[in-house]
């Protein structure tokens, strides 16, 4: 019972996602504060306030933090389909180590 | 990226690197802003040298010009967006008595007065008292640039501080001019000295020396006394 709760904690700790959505949280990381940076300084320039800029930086980067790093469900739309385990029987001619597999 | 902790460094190490380049920017954007501080009148209106002691026990005498000046200057150009606080500070100047190969400085400079002048954005930093401080916020309250702030009036002067010279000797010393200089702090970038040469949009401060002139000689307070004396 215990086991099991400290699976769960660890798995949401962890925060485990998939390869498709390995690539698209680099994507929108990248993009996404790029983004941000660039809205900063263009309305701190046309608007002359160097605190606006900041601020919109900041809030800006606390808002991809948010999107970035929990494992949202679109992160986790393509799960990686593993072999069923101890299923067939190895082939015969299998060769491993120069040995003949049984 | 297949973990919590590692989009957490990620992200966070890529939102450095954003974070540096948009400063960069802002520094550079500096170069935009046409920079063209002048200057009025710079001139002397009461110069007085008097005897005196450099601290409380002190037993060595030395001299102490004691320069009133005017200021009339516009350096409202230079507050831009990323600019922190301006350094406005007036030297006079005269050459060494020894001249060349004398062992002394060509030129001697010493500043007499100085000034920090905030930007809006920077009022928070100002070295000031809480009524001043509210004085100071309430008279640029939803700006963000004040270009008052760089309009600088000033008659008759007291200078903030009183200049000697490591001889102690300063009376009746001629071809004395006063100087202003400035200097820009800006929120990220370079800290800009008074701009001795042009760079494209940033003018130099023309007009900032005032008419040489004369330190008197020392006011004779001892002879005074003894014609004081004398007479009764």
């Amino acid at each position: 019972m215990a086991e099991q709760i400290l699976d769960q904690a660890r798995d949401l700790f962890e925060g485990q996602i998939d390869f498709e959505g390995q690539k698209l949280v680099e994507l929108l990381v990248n993009v996404a504060l790029t983004l941000v940076g660039a809205i900063a300084f263009f309305a701190g320039y046309f608007l002359q306030d160097i605190k606006l800029a900041v601020y919109l930086g900041l809030i800006g980067t606390a808002a991809v933090f948010v999107l970035a790093v929990p494992p949202w469900p679109f992160f986790n739309r393509n799960p990686v389909k593993w072999l069923p385990v101890g299923g067939a029987a190895p082939p015969a001619n299998l060769v491993v180590d120069d040995k003949m597999f049984r | 990226m297949y973990s919590s902790v590692v989009r957490l460094q990620n992200t966070f190490g890529f939102f450095t690197t954003v974070a540096f380049a948009v400063a960069a920017i802002i520094a550079a954007s500096d170069l935009l802003a046409p920079r063209t501080p002048s200057v009025g009148v710079l001139k002397t209106t009461n110069v007085q040298v008097v005897r005196g002691r450099p601290h409380y026990y002190s037993s060595k005498k030395e001299e102490y010009a004691i320069i009133k000046f005017s200021l009339d200057a516009d350096l409202s150009t230079l507050f831009t967006w990323n600019t922190k606080q301006l350094f406005v500070y007036v030297t006079a100047e005269w050459p060494s008595a020894g001249g060349h190969g004398s062992g002394q400085n060509a030129t001697n400079q010493a500043v007499i007065w100085d000034s920090i002048i905030t930007s809006p954005s920077a009022d928070h930093l100002a070295n000031l008292g809480p009524v001043a401080m509210k004085k100071l916020r309430r008279s640029a309250e939803g700006k963000s640039i004040d270009p008052n702030r760089g309009k600088l009036s000033l008659k008759n002067q007291r200078p903030k501080y009183q200049i000697t010279h490591p001889t102690g000797k300063l009376a009746e010393q001629d071809n004395v001019v006063l100087r202003l200089h400035y200097n820009v702090q800006p929120w990220v970038g370079l800290l800009t000295w008074n701009q001795d040469v042009e760079f494209w949009k940033w003018k130099t401060l023309r007009n900032n020396l005032s008419k040489k002139f004369v330190l008197p000689a020392i006011k004779k307070k001892e002879e005074k006394k003894k014609k004081a004396g004398a007479s009764s």
